[in-house]
C-alpha cells in the first residue's frame, strides 16, 4: 500500500528524518519495501500484512511509528460547524440487520457545489494510487486513506423517501454498481437500500443511481461498520474487490464509524461549501466493552528465551493504545476496536517482541536430547528412484502433475495407468493443465519431443513423481519412474539410434539400481506402446513396469518429431521386491569357457534358447551370456545366428579340458534333437 | 661405469633402449645388437660362461638369466610401445574420451537433498504426505477457517469432488503432530500447488518446511536454527535479519531475510538494490493449530519455517527463470551433470 511521508507527519509530532522511520517500521513489521522522493514529499510502499487492517491507513501507520519511537501520535479533533436544521428532519435511517450491520452513522451537508477538488487533495490521493473524481467523492476517499473507515456518498435527491434502510436483498433485486456493471443481487446480500430500491452493496459498492453528479447539492455521507464475513461472501461472489470491501473483510474500527462522518463532514465543507445538519444519525452508538488479554512476563522470558526488559514493554503497549495495567507478573491489556488480531496472549507476546526487536533476541539451538533423523514415508524409495535414474545416465526431469485430457488419455495405456479414473481438477488453470496425470509418459513423452524439436541429438530423460487415480471415495496417489530414450546414443566415433536394447539396459540398471533381483520380460501388447515392440517387466508374478517403443498414436498426440523409447516402472511394486545383497563366496577353482552358435527360427527366444541350453548342460554350467546376434547374408530370414558364451566351472575342483569338451558336445547333441537348431 | 661385464651389459642396453624410444626401427636396432641370435652381446657373454671356472659359473650363469629376462621384457614393452603409439605417434590425447554417460539430478533435488542433511544432521526426520489433501488439513486445523482471508493469497486447486491440490507443504506440519509424540522434529520438502502463473510463479513448485515441537521451545531456538541452516546452505558471511510478519499458523511470524548471495549487500537488480533477499518465513507455532492437533500450548511449543526449494535453486544456481525448471530442457538439465 502507497503511503505519503508528509500525510503520515499529519498524525506524528516530531522531527524523526523519513529514513529512520522507514527503518524503525520495517523492524517493527511493517516492511517499507520502496522509497521515492516526489518533490518535498516522500511515497513508500508498506506491505501492510492481512491482519493489520488498522494499518492501512496514514494514521495507522502513525501509530506504529509512534511505537516504535518516532515521536507522538497527535490526537485527531474533528472541528466541524454544523447548522441549525436537525439531521432528523432531513433523512431517516433504519438498520433491519444489526447483525450485518452493527452500526450505521450519517451525516447530512446541503448547499454545497460539486467541482474539482484542489490541488493538495487530488495530489496527494494520485500519490497514493487514487483518481480524483470530484470534490465529495474525493474527500470520502481521503478520509478512507487518512483513517482507514471506508465511507459513501449518497446524492440525497435521488434517496427515496429521504431514508437509509440496511436491509437483505430481495429475491431478483437486481443492481447496477458504479463501475456500469449491472448485477443480480442475491438474498443474503446486505444492501443500502432507500424507501424503493437498493442504493449500494453494503461494504462493496455503491449505485449508480444515487451517485453524486456535477448538478448534486445535499449529499447524505455514510460511514458504517459492516459485518466481514457478510461483505467477504459478497465481494467474492461478484468477484469484486474493492477498496472499502477490502477493509471491511479484514474489519473495520467500529469506534471509527463517528469520527469519520465528523472528519468528511468537515473537509466537505471545506472544499464544497454547504452546511452540515446539526447531529448525526446513529444505528447503535454503544461500544462493546473492549476485550482484555492478560499476559505474565515469566512466561513471555521463557516462550522467547530472554528477559524482555518490562518497562519498554509497558511503553511500547501503551503507545499501541493497550492500556497496559501491570500487577506483579501480569500485564493485562484493553484491546481497542482497531485491533482486530489481538485475540491470545500470544498476539500480545509479538507486540512486546517486535518492539523489543526480533533481532535483539538471542539466538540459542534448541537443547534436549536429539535422537537420529531418518527418511519418512515413500522418501527412502523415492530418493534410491532417482539415484538409479541418475547412475544411469538419465537427466532428472521435472513435469507438471496435471496434463490435458487429451494427453492423460495418450499416455494412460498401460497396466500402470489403468488403476483408476483420471482426477480431474474442478478450477484449472487451462485445458493444457486439466487432469492430475495417470501416467509420468504424458509429461515425460512432451518433454522429449520438445527436446528434439530443438535440435537434440539424443535424448535420456527420467523423473520420478507421482501419479493420481480417482477412485470412489478418494484419491489414490502412487509412486512412479519413468525413462525416455531418443537419437543416436553411444561414444561419438561410434553413434547409432537407440533401440529396444538401450531401453531394456537403462531399465534394468534402474531396477539394479533400486535392489530388484532379475525380472522377467514379457512380450506384451500395451496400448501407450506400438504393437509388437511392448514388453511387461514381471517380478514375482506382478507387473512392475512397461517399456518399449511410443505408439505411433502418442507420437502423434506429444508431437513426437522422431521415434521414442519409454518406460515406466511401479516404484512401490519395485520397492517390495527389492532384496538387500548377501555375498556369495567367491570361486576357489577357474571356470573354462566355450562359445557355442546356434543358428535358429526367430520364433525361438533368446530367454528359450538359455533355458534349453541351462536344461541340457552338466549342472556345473556357472552361466550363459550372449557373444553375437546375426542375422543377414546367410541366414534365412526367419532364422537368426546367436552367439553364447558358456561358462564352466566345478565349485570344488579344477574342471578338466576334456570332462569340458565331452559335455559340451553333449549339450549340442541334445540341442540339435530338440529344438530345431544347428551350429554353423 | 661398472667393471663387472654383465653389469655393464645391462647399463648399455637401458642406455640404447631409451635412445631409441617409441621409433619401432631403433628398437629393432637395439634387439639386433643385445639380443640377435647370431651376433648378439647377450649371445657373446654366453659363450663367455664356458670359459670361466667351475666354481664361478652358478653365480655368473644365475646373473646372466636375469639379464636375459630384462632384456626380453623391456624390448617387448617397447615394441607394444611402439605399436600403440602407431608408426606415425598419432595419439592426440585432446580427443574427447568415449565417456559413459554421466546422469543429472534436477536442480531442485539437488538444493532439497543439501537441505535435508544439514536437519537431518541436527536430528530432524525428513517426512512425507499426500499432495490431494482435505480442507482441514491444508487450511482448518492451520487457523485459516473458512472464509479467512489469508485462503485469498493461496489460491487453491479444487478436484471434483471436494479434495484440494495442497497449496503449501503445512499439512504434513499437521499430520506430523497429530501421529508423532513429542518431542517433534520434522523437515517437510514437497511438492504444492497454487493456481497461478507467470514469471516469477508456477502453478505447481517445490517448498520445504521444519517443525520443532516440545518442551521449551523459544523464539530463540528458532533464531538460531534458521541462521545455522542459512550459514551452512549459502554463505557463514551472510547477516539473517528477522522481520515481525503474519502467518495464520503462526504466532509471532517473522519473515526472514538474508544478506543478498549476489551483491552480499551492497544492493543489485536482484535485491531491488535493497541488500537483502526475502528467503523464509517463520514463527513460533500459533497455539490455536496445536490445540487442533490435541498438543496442549500449556504445556509444550514450538516452532515452524518453510521456504521456496525452487527460489532457493534459483539463487543457488543463478537461474533465470522459475519455469525453465519444469520444462524438461536438457540443455539447462545437463549442466548439473554429475553434482550431488
Amino acid at each position: 500500500m502507497k503511503f505519503s511521508v508528509d500525510w503520515l507527519r499529519d498524525h506524528l509530532d516530531g522531527t524523526t528524518p523519513a529514513g529512520e522511520i522507514a527503518e524503525r517500521l520495517t523492524a517493527v513489521g511493517m516492511n517499507v519495501e520502496t522509497r521515492e522522493s516526489n518533490g518535498d514529499d516522500e511515497i513508500w510502499d508498506v506491505d501492510v500484512t492481512t491482519n493489520r487492517p488498522d494499518a492501512m491507513n496514514h494514521r495507522g501507520l502513525a501509530r506504529e511509528a509512534a511505537a516504535a519511537g518516532c515521536g507522538s501520535l497527535r490526537p485527531l479533533a474533528p472541528n466541524l460547524v454544523e447548522g441549525a436544521t436537525p439531521v432528523g428532519e432531513l433523512a431517516k435511517l433504519t438498520v433491519e440487520d444489526p447483525v450485518g450491520c452493527p452500526r450505521y452513522c450519517a451525516r447530512v451537508v446541503r448547499g454545497l457545489k460539486v467541482g474539482p477538488s484542489p490541488a493538495w487533495l487530488a495530489e496527494r490521493l494520485e500519490r497514493c494510487g487514487v483518481r480524483s473524481i470530484n470534490n465529495v467523492v474525493d474527500a470520502t476517499n481521503y478520509v478512507l486513506l487518512d483513517v482507514g473507515q471506508p465511507l459513501h456518498a449518497f446524492d440525497l435527491a435521488f434517496l427515496a423517501g429521504r431514508e437509509i434502510r440496511v436491509r437483505r436483498a430481495r429475491a431478483g433485486e437486481r443492481i447496477t454498481t458504479l463501475d456500469g456493471v449491472e448485477r443480480a443481487l442475491n438474498a443474503g446480500d446486505l444492501v443500502i437500500a432507500d424507501a424503493k430500491r437498493a442504493v449500494a452493496m453494503a461494504g462493496v459498492m455503491g449505485a449508480a443511481n444515487s451517485e453524486i453528479g456535477a448538478a448534486t447539492t445535499d449529499v447524505l455521507i455514510e460511514s458504517a461498520y459492516f459485518d466481514p464475513r457478510s461483505v467477504r461472501l459478497t465481494a467474492r461472489r461478484l468477484g469484486l474487490k474493492t477498496e472499502a470491501s477490502h477493509r471491511f473483510e479484514r474489519g473495520a474500527d467500529r469506534a471509527m464509524t463517528r469520527t469519520a462522518a465528523d472528519l468528511a463532514a468537515e473537509l466537505i465543507v471545506r472544499l464544497a461549501g454547504g452546511e452540515i445538519a446539526a447531529g448525526v444519525l446513529d444505528s447503535n452508538p454503544e461500544l462493546p466493552a473492549p476485550r482484555e488479554i492478560a499476559f505474565s512476563l515469566s512466561r513471555l522470558w521463557a516462550f522467547t528465551g530472554c528477559e524482555v526488559p518490562r518497562e519498554p514493554a509497558l511503553r511500547a503497549l501503551s503507545a499501541l493504545e493497550l492500556a497496559p495495567r501491570a500487577t506483579g507478573d501480569v500485564i493485562t491489556c484493553a484491546v481497542p476496536s482497531h485491533r482486530v488480531d489481538l485475540e491470545l496472549p500470544e498476539d500480545l507476546y509479538e507486540e512486546v517482541i517486535r518492539f523489543f526487536g526480533y533481532d535483539n533476541v538471542p539466538s540459542a539451538l534448541p537443547a534436549g536430547e536429539v535422537t537420529p533423523g531418518a527418511r519418512l514415508g515413500t522418501w527412502p524409495l523415492t530418493e534410491r528412484g532417482r539415484d538409479a535414474l541418475a547412475a544411469a545416465g538419465m537427466a532428472e526431469a521435472f513435469t507438471y502433475a496435471f496434463v490435458s485430457a487429451e494427453a492423460d488419455a495418450a499416455a494412460s495405456g498401460s497396466p500402470l495407468a489403468e488403476r483408476g479414473a483420471a482426477a480431474a481438477l474442478a478450477n484449472p488453470l487451462s485445458a493444457r493443465l486439466a487432469v492430475m496425470r495417470r501416467s509420468l509418459l504424458a509429461g515425460l513423452a512432451e518433454a522429449a519431443a520438445g527436446n528434439l524439436r530443438r535440435g537434440a541429438e539424443r535424448v535420456l530423460l527420467g523423473e520420478v513423481g507421482r501419479v493420481f487415480f480417482a477412485r470412489p471415495g478418494a484419491v489414490v496417489e502412487e509412486e512412479r519412474l519413468a525413462v525416455a530414450v531418443a537419437g543416436r546414443l553411444g561414444a561419438w566415433d561410434a553413434l547409432r539410434p537407440a533401440e529396444f536394447l538401450d531401453l531394456k539396459g537403462v531399465v534394468e540398471a534402474v531396477l539394479a539400481g533400486l535392489g530388484v533381483p532379475a525380472c522377467t520380460w514379457r512380450a506384451a501388447t500395451v496400448g501407450v506402446l506400438a504393437a509388437g515392440e511392448g514388453a511387461e517387466v514381471v517380478r514375482d508374478g506382478r507387473v512392475i513396469g512397461v517399456a518399449g517403443r511410443l505408439s505411433d498414436a502418442a507420437v502423434a498426440a506429444f508431437d513426437v518429431p522422431s521415434e521414442l523409447w519409454v518406460a515406466e516402472i511401479d516404484l512401490s511394486a519395485a520397492g517390495a521386491a527389492a532384496r538387500v545383497p548377501a555375498f556369495e563366496p567367491l570361486p576357489r577353482f577357474p571356470a573354462v569357457t566355450a562359445d557355442l552358435t546356434v543358428r535358429h527360427k526367430l520364433a525361438l527366444s533368446y530367454e528359450q534358447l538359455v533355458a534349453a541350453i541351462t536344461a541340457a548342460a552338466p549342472p556345473w554350467l556357472e552361466g550363459v551370456v550372449p557373444v553375437v546376434r546375426y542375422q543377414g547374408e546367410g541366414v534365412a530370414p526367419d532364422e537368426v545366428k546367436t552367439t553364447v558364451r558358456l561358462t564352466y566351472r566345478q565349485a570344488e575342483r579344477s574342471l578338466t579340458q576334456d570332462e569340458v569338451n565331452a559335455a559340451h558336445f553333449a549339450l549340442m547333441d541334445r540341442l540339435a534333437r530338440e529344438l530345431a537348431v544347428s551350429f554353423s | 661405469m661398472a667393471t663387472d661385464p654383465l653389469e655393464r651389459a645391462r647399463e648399455e642396453f637401458l642406455a640404447a633402449l631409451a635412445e631409441a624410444g617409441r621409433d619401432a626401427a631403433r628398437i629393432e636396432a637395439v634387439r639386433v645388437r643385445f639380443a640377435g641370435r647370431r651376433s648378439g652381446l647377450l649371445r657373446d657373454l654366453e659363450e663367455a660362461l664356458k670359459t670361466l671356472p667351475r666354481e664361478a659359473k652358478p653365480a655368473y650363469g644365475k646373473a646372466l638369466n636375469e639379464l636375459k629376462r630384462l632384456v626380453e621384457e623391456r624390448l617387448a614393452a617397447a615394441h607394444d610401445g611402439a605399436a600403440a603409439g602407431g608408426p606415425s605417434r598419432s595419439l592426440d590425447v585432446t580427443l574427447p574420451g568415449r565417456r559413459p554417460v554421466t546422469g543429472a539430478l534436477h536442480p531442485v533435488t539437488l538444493v532439497r537433498r543439501e537441505i535435508e542433511e544439514i536437519f537431518l544432521r541436527m536430528g530432524y526426520s525428513v517426512a512425507d504426505g499426500p499432495e490431494v489433501e482435505d480442507d482441514w488439513h491444508n487450511f482448518g486445523a492451520l487457523n485459516m477457517p473458512p472464509d479467512h482471508p489469508a485462503r485469498d493469497t493461496q489460491d487453491t486447486f479444487f478436484l471434483a469432488g471436494g479434495p484440494l491440490l495442497r497449496t503449501h507443504t503445512s499439512p504434513v506440519q499437521i499430520r506430523s503432530m497429530e501421529t508423532m509424540p513429542l518431542p517433534i522434529r520434522v523437515i517437510i520438502p514437497g511438492r504444492v500447488y497454487r493456481r497461478d502463473s507467470d514469471l516469477r510463479h508456477s502453478p505447481m513448485f517445490h517448498q520445504v518446511e521444519g517443525l520443532v515441537v516440545g518442551e521449551g521451545v523459544t523464539f530463540g531456538n528458532l533464531k538460531a536454527t534458521l541462521e545455522a541452516f542459512v550459514h551452512v546452505l549459502f554463505d557463514p558471511r551472510l547477516a539473517v535479519r528477522f522481520r515481525p510478519s503474519f502467518f495464520p499458523f503462526t504466532e509471532p511470524s517473522a519473515e526472514v531475510d538474508i544478506t543478498c548471495v549476489l551483491c552480499l549487500g551492497r544492493g543489485c537488480p536482484m535485491c531491488s538494490g535493497s541488500g537483502w533477499i526475502e528467503i523464509l518465513g517463520a514463527g513460533m507455532v500459533d497455539p490455536r493449530v496445536l490445540r487442533a492437533c490435541k498438543i496442549d500450548p500449556e504445556r509444550a511449543s514450538g516452532f515452524a519455517f518453510g521456504c521456496g526449494l525452487d527460489r532457493v535453486a534459483l539463487l543457488k544456481y543463478r537461474l533465470p527463470d522459475l519455469r525453465l525448471l519444469f520444462s524438461g530442457d536438457e540443455r539447462l538439465l545437463r549442466q548439473f551433470e554429475g553434482a550431488r
